[in-house]
């Protein structure tokens, strides 16, 4: 059976547009980082999403996890870490269930704001050894934010 | 501070971060491609350099300084491909790329591959003599 061919923009410009970001992170890495340079932890975790993580067996994993998941959201995005932009402008949290959501702040927000952002979800998962998050954006049709860029 | 001084910092911080032979961080070497470093390695790199040289610099001031301020829009097409006054300004804070050869090929999300050793000792400097001016 073909695939599905994509939304044509130029035949329904109204269409939504996708992108999914993924990353990949050693959690031992982050373990190294943390114990040299304490002071990156509130450069890159909100106070939030460290009191979660402290809360946990297993810290490590999950700020992993979280970190993989804000460069996910930065692939989706298209821009990595731009101008103004700062890692705790992309939050991580977990709602009651504990399935986590994006929370956007500061530059990051209104930057996907002015591009048309319509919905952001994500996806986490970790082992002692990795962690890994996957990001899909959704995007409303006219923004501007084509398939390719 | 000495050019000298700024050089070893940042070599030493390129080293200690990546876990990379010191032979390896030559100058004309990319952080990203040729050393391996992801973000993260960039992020632990900048802290290391703002102990060592007392110089803040953070993540978004790297993206800032290697896009001038020039706004996203004027920066990068529709299509993510950097315009022509982006590369203009590529072209200043990496001077060893070939406009010619990027022009209408260069994705936004590939120009940091292109930063080497060299490109983040020359925004150290830039940085200290600021600071010290």
């Amino acid at each position: 059976m073909s695939p599905p061919k994509q939304a044509d923009p130029a035949l329904n410009p109204t269409e939504s547009r996708y992108r999914v970001g993924v990353d990949i992170v050693g959690v031992a890495r982050i373990t190294r980082l943390l114990a040299e340079q304490p002071e990156i932890a509130a450069t890159l975790f909100t106070p939030r999403e460290l009191a979660y993580c402290a809360g946990k067996r297993r810290r490590d994993e999950h700020l992993a996890a979280r970190f993989a998941a804000k460069e996910a959201v930065l692939k989706a995005f298209g821009t990595g870490l731009g101008q103004r932009m700062r890692w705790t402008d992309v939050e991580i949290i977990n709602e009651a269930l504990g399935r986590p959501r994006v929370c956007l702040h500061g530059e990051v927000a209104a930057w996907a704001q002015r591009r048309g952002l319509t919905d952001l979800d994500v996806s986490l998962s970790h082992t002692a050894e990795l962690a890994i998050a996957q990001a899909v954006a959704v995007w409303r049709g006219d923004s501007g934010q084509s398939l390719g860029g | 501070m000495s050019r000298d001084e700024i050089h070893s910092a940042v070599e030493t911080a390129v080293v200690d971060a990546l876990g990379v032979d010191e032979d390896e961080v030559t100058p004309e070497a990319t952080l990203l491609s040729d050393l391996g470093a992801e973000s993260i390695d960039l992020l632990d790199i900048l802290f290391r350099l703002e102990r060592k040289l007392g110089v803040k610099i953070q993540a978004a001031d790297l993206a800032a300084h290697v896009q001038g301020g020039i706004p996203d829009e004027e920066f990068g097409d529709d299509n993510g491909i950097i315009t022509d006054k982006g590369l203009a300004q590529l072209k200043k804070v990496m001077p060893q790329i070939d406009e010619s050869e990027l022009r209408g090929k260069l994705e936004a999300e590939k120009v940091m591959s292109l930063f080497t050793v060299q490109n983040l000792e020359d925004m150290v400097a830039e940085r200290v003599a600021a600071k010290a001016g």
